[in-house]
């Protein structure tokens, strides 16, 4: 009745009683949501660096504590934190705005918020490495060959930036994949997930965990391809080397 | 559904954090025997490295490790391996059991491969001259690896090293998830009787802060003996 | 009826899956005339189960099709955790949940019970060779709720034949409450967040037994994999166990649990949910039989 005494290669096919759709998609859903948190990352990341360069003395303060305790807390965590305290937090905002209680936000949101998060504070890292290694003395001659500071930062400064960052990025990368498995815990169908729930059900763990690696080291060395040729490019963009 | 009836909202933050605290030796215990397990597993993949055959084995042992998710590879440890005839009727069993040991050998697998390519890029960086001055002075190999090498790898390395120990530190919260009852194992069995999520997992975030910290701070410090610019 | 999981919908929609979810959010405050979302766990067969293919299956699937057509709503079933479930309840994301839950004297502080549509015991399973297999007290029917000192005994029993030994139990399931309460000091108790980890660890020996309900038991003993194990000691039920399993509602939703009370009542007298329980338990769990 429950993938019982079905063999291994119909459980692993793409039959009725197969899980390779399953598990394809759960792929999918891994790469969506990795790249959701990715981008909140970069997002909230360059405001952490801006933050963090910020004459405001508590600005930068507050951009620094954001890091060390966001680098310094387990992922799992923070996705358990999202996952469990947000529902509760909603409802005593809405309180607070006199409306009801919105209910527990989707689980694909909270799981990439909270990767998101993580990655934002490593992202930060990353520009600030990025903004620190374009020579003062360029900036200063393009402000002397009278570029304005959109030109500045379109000729000058992310072509230099874009090459330096474009390496730790594709490490980060890699990191907010295989973080994304932990958004397991909450229910949510990806790879993680789906592999889990399938070696449970038909009690096959090896082939089920065996068959999810595959698919992991497919995603992860797909991207890494994706990000040499990017890293190329940008390296002719800064004047090749 | 709420709990026992406690004694109040202190006593029960109070009991939770004794709990929690009484955990951090699991927590620290899996934590150490990893570093020191993946440090030399790491030393072993990069002296592999050097040869052909044992590069190529290297090579997909780190594409392997570095390429999924460490909670997969706890998940294969401890079903995955358990479920195979050889492991489960084999003399290592009694290992395999323990689900503590299956997180330690999966972490320790899976961090050996990130240690092995810091290791191996502060080799890369030391300068290949020293290494032909040093033979043309007719040092022995295995003196030219304890007065040349290795110093200057430990010093190279160790900024990136420190990092994965603190990466290291971290993950080792994922053992929970195949019933081990480190920090995060007791915080989600304190949780599953009281139901007061929140409070629960930030007490145990707390900890692993401390831990965190406490871990840069040492490294900070070795950091600075070894530096040889005399350390500020 | 769109009966499909919320996993079907994800895994098909997963790129624009925030706009999806999104528009899910603003169908958060329920009024009569819309769709019913019904939680559940998907992970607890034959009550609820996930295909491959990502739709719901079971008893409750089932059930809960022919509950909706007797009240004339449209319904829709959801997947989620059971660690989230009374929450996600309680904040109004669904409107019934329908997980073999346990009407234990715990949760009837927060949730409202409808009228239970199945009795079910909770019984200890083991490995054919263990030494636990010979429990004693057999088959016996241990009610919790009359306390007494044949109860008393047949606890020592128990607690006696399960010393020292690992049992594993679903985190925060009503049998965890149970083992904790009544043989806490005895027996090691060890956690899971799904049955299938659970059984897995059962299965290869790493955990002594479990204790569960029958229900989920007894399809579990005729598969392949599951003739591995053996029923043990008596068949128990009451106190913090609970008594029958029942569809849970916020309690200010009183007509909408008066509605599924007549439509359970119905089809508790016209034989359908003896049918739907031979079909998934290969057993009669409706509370009426006599068993």
């Amino acid at each position: 009745m429950i993938g019982d005494d079905v063999a291994l290669p119909v459980l692993l096919g793409f039959g009725h009683d197969g899980w390779a759709l399953a598990l394809i998609a759960g792929a999918g859903l891994t790469m969506a949501l990795s790249l959701t948190a990715m981008a909140i990352g970069t997002v909230l990341g360059a405001l952490l660096t801006v933050a963090q360069m910020s004459r405001r003395g508590w600005l930068a303060a507050l951009a620094q504590g954001y890091g060390l305790v966001l680098r310094g807390v387990p992922e799992l965590l923070v996705v358990l934190l999202l996952y469990f305290g947000t529902p509760g937090l909603l409802a005593a905002i809405a309180a607070l705005a006199g409306l009801p209680a919105p209910g527990s936000p989707p689980a694909f949101l909270t799981g990439s918020v909270a990767i998101g998060l993580v990655s934002a504070a490593y992202q930060a890292e990353v520009f600030r490495g990025g903004l620190l290694a374009v020579p003062r003395g360029q900036v200063e001659a393009a402000i002397a060959a009278g570029m304005g500071p959109f030109t500045r930062f379109r000729r000058v400064i992310a072509p230099q930036v874009l090459h330096h960052v474009l390496p730790p990025l594709g490490n980060i990368w890699q990191f907010n994949l295989k973080d994304s498995a932990l958004v397991a815990i909450t229910g949510l169908a990806e790879l993680m997930r789906v592999s889990l729930v399938a070696a449970g059900s038909t009690r096959r763990p090896f082939a089920f965990f065996a068959a999810a690696m595959v698919l992991y080291l497919v995603l992860t060395s797909a991207s890494s391809a994706v990000f040499r040729f990017a890293e190329a490019r940008a390296g002719r963009w800064a004047g090749g080397r | 559904m709420m709990g026992e009836s406690g004694t109040g909202e202190s006593g029960f933050l109070a009991d939770t954090a004794l709990a929690i605290v009484a955990a951090v030796p699991v927590t620290l215990a899996l934590f150490v025997a990893c570093a020191v397990g993946a440090s030399l597993l790491a030393g072993v993949l990069v002296a592999a490295q050097q040869g052909r055959v044992g590069g190529l084995v290297a090579r997909a042992w780190i594409f392997v490790f570095r390429g999924t998710p460490l909670l997969l590879q706890i998940f294969m440890v401890y079903y995955g391996l358990a479920a195979l005839g050889p492991v489960r009727h084999g003399p290592l069993w009694p290992a395999f059991r323990d689900p503590l040991f299956c997180a330690f050998l999966a972490m320790t697998c899976c961090c050996s491969a990130y240690i092995a390519e810091v290791l191996r890029a502060a080799l890369a960086a030391i300068p290949p001259g020293q290494i032909e001055a040093a033979r043309a002075c007719g040092m022995a190999r295995w003196t030219l690896g304890r007065r040349i090498v290795v110093p200057q790898m430990v010093r190279l390395a160790l900024p990136a090293y420190g990092n994965e120990l603190v990466m290291m530190l971290k993950s080792t919260s994922l053992a929970s998830s195949v019933t081990v009852l480190d920090v995060t194992g007791v915080a989600q069995q304190v949780i599953a009787h009281s139901y007061r999520t929140v409070e629960v997992f930030c007490l145990a975030a707390a900890v692993y802060l401390g831990l965190t910290a406490a871990l840069t701070w040492l490294l900070r410090r070795i950091e600075r003996r070894l530096d040889p610019a005399g350390g500020r | 009826m769109a009966f499909s999981g919320m996993r079907a919908i994800a895994r098909f929609l997963a790129p624009g899956l925030l706009l999806v979810l999104g528009s899910c959010q603003g169908s958060s405050a329920p009024n009569a005339h819309d769709e019913l979302v019904i939680g559940t766990e998907g992970l607890y067969p034959p009550w609820n189960f996930t295909r491959p293919d990502g739709s719901l299956a079971g008893f409750e699937p089932d059930y809960l099709r022919v509950l909706c057509a007797r009240i004339h709503r449209r319904c829709r079933m959801v997947a989620m955790d059971w660690d989230g479930m009374v929450g996600a309840l309680l904040t109004g994301k669904i409107d019934v949940i329908a997980d073999a839950v346990q009407i234990t004297p715990e949760r009837s502080g927060v949730l409202a019970f409808g009228r239970p549509y199945a009795l079910t015991t909770g019984v200890i399973a083991t490995l054919r060779g263990s030494p636990l297999a010979a429990l004693p007290d057999g088959g016996a029917r241990l009610d919790f709720d009359h306390r007494g000192p044949a109860l008393d005994a047949k606890i020592a029993h128990l607690r006696n034949g399960l010393a020292g030994k690992v049992i594993g139990v679903e985190l925060s399931g009503a049998f965890d409450t149970f083992l904790n309460q009544s043989l806490g000091s005895a027996v090691s108790i060890r956690y899971y967040r799904t049955m299938g980890e659970r059984d897995l660890d059962l299965l290869n020996g790493r955990i002594d037994a479990t204790l569960e309900d029958e229900s989920y038991l007894h399809p579990l003993l005729a598969t392949r994999d599951g003739a591995a194990l053996v029923l043990a000691g008596p068949r128990m039920i009451g106190g913090t166990m609970g008594r029958g399993e029942a569809l849970a509602f916020r309690p200010k939703d009183n007509a909408l649990r008066a509605q599924f009370n007549d439509a359970i009542g119905a089809t508790l007298a016209d034989g359908t949910v003896r049918r739907l329980g031979l079909q998934w338990f290969r057993m009669d769990a409706s509370p009426g039989a006599a068993r």
